[in-house]
């Protein structure tokens, strides 16, 4: 099934500039319902208060790491299908088995392009 | 030292083994003597090292705010950059929102097919460079990249001023031949040094070990 592109998509990183690079490509790969949170805690926060369908998360934040959040939201019965997209830079390739074992669906190594994310969104809602 | 004891214990309890038997201990007490002296020209050398580790330590906080600004910096260049590719993206949007109504009226009117075309191109043009504006804006990931790296160098440096912080402290109050008292307050502050190891040191805290140290 493809990704619905009115679907409410979480863009988690604690670095401004990668929420609004994110947000752009997403937009302009045609989905408009964007919402954003700085950490893990803050997302879950976000995730528990709404309906979500996508989360876009960095690994290395703050408060509480990607990781950490992928591990709540698999644990939790109510979040546990939403797909996460996890955004790694290149120092953390190692940390991928951990995020495949913590139940993520799919990764991005940063710096990435707009080809990769659309691949990887495809992949995840093929 | 353990082997020198044991070959104390060897020796066998006659008159010239009695002679033999205070040799061990001499060589002890020499060994212990040198010992003691190569531990305070060890200090005295550390010692001659306070000063400039002291100018070091006072520095490492400017190195720490530059980069701290150079962080803030490309992260708000990256900012401005971003909001004129978006301004232009959305320029975009409704350029071609234009082009695509003139296109159907031209249509509609019977116009020469090479106008069509030209506008066909101009819209292929458009299309291309909002490409180009997605390349850009993938491309300012570098600060996300930049500011990493920068955080990591902020740790490394934060963690070189606590051991530099350590040695004014250990060195400090033998340099100046201290009391007592000024070395249980040494003391107190490698303490106080210590609990903030794994978080960011308090700058007072730093500057406090310095000024009790003659550094201002």
């Amino acid at each position: 099934m493809p990704a619905d592109p009115n679907m409410k998509i979480l863009v988690v990183d604690d670095m401004s500039t990668m929420r609004r690079i994110v947000k752009n490509i997403l937009k302009q790969l045609g989905f408009n319902n964007l919402e954003e949170a700085e950490n893990g805690q803050e997302a879950l926060t976000k995730l528990k208060a709404d309906t979500y369908g996508f989360v876009v998360s960095d690994w290395n934040m703050p408060v509480m790491m990607g990781i950490d959040m992928l591990r709540a939201i698999r644990a939790d019965e109510s979040l546990k299908k939403i797909p996460v997209l996890m955004v790694t830079a290149e120092a953390q390739k190692e940390n991928l088995m951990e995020a495949v074992q913590a139940g993520v669906s799919n990764y991005v190594v940063k710096p990435f392009t707009a080809e990769t994310m659309q691949d990887k969104i495809n992949k995840i809602f093929k | 030292m353990a082997q020198l004891r044991a070959a104390a214990q060897s020796q066998p309890a006659t008159d010239e083994a009695e002679q033999d038997d205070k040799a061990p201990d001499t060589k002890l007490y020499e060994e212990l003597g040198e010992l003691a002296r190569f531990i305070d020209t060890t200090m005295k050398t550390l010692s001659e090292f306070s000063a400039p580790v002291s100018t070091s330590t006072e520095q490492l906080p400017q190195a720490l705010s530059h980069l701290t600004n150079l962080k803030t910096m490309t992260e708000q260049g990256t900012h401005k950059v971003m909001l004129e590719v978006e301004a232009i993206q959305d320029n975009h949007i409704k350029l071609s929102g234009m082009l695509k109504e003139l296109t159907l009226a031209l249509q509609a009117t019977q116009a020469a097919p090479a106008i069509l075309q030209q506008m066909h191109a101009v819209s292929n043009a458009i299309n291309a460079d909002d490409k180009r504006l997605l390349d850009i804006m993938t491309a300012l990931s570098f600060q996300d990249l930049v500011a990493q790296s920068v955080n990591k160098l902020v740790t490394i440096l934060r963690e070189v001023e606590h051991k530099l912080l350590q040695l004014v402290v250990v060195f400090g109050p033998y340099q100046k031949q201290a009391a007592k008292q000024e070395q249980d307050k040494a003391s107190q502050m490698l303490k106080q040094l210590e609990a903030t190891k794994n978080t960011s040191m308090d700058q007072d805290l730093a500057d406090e070990i310095l000024k009790q140290f003659g550094f201002n």
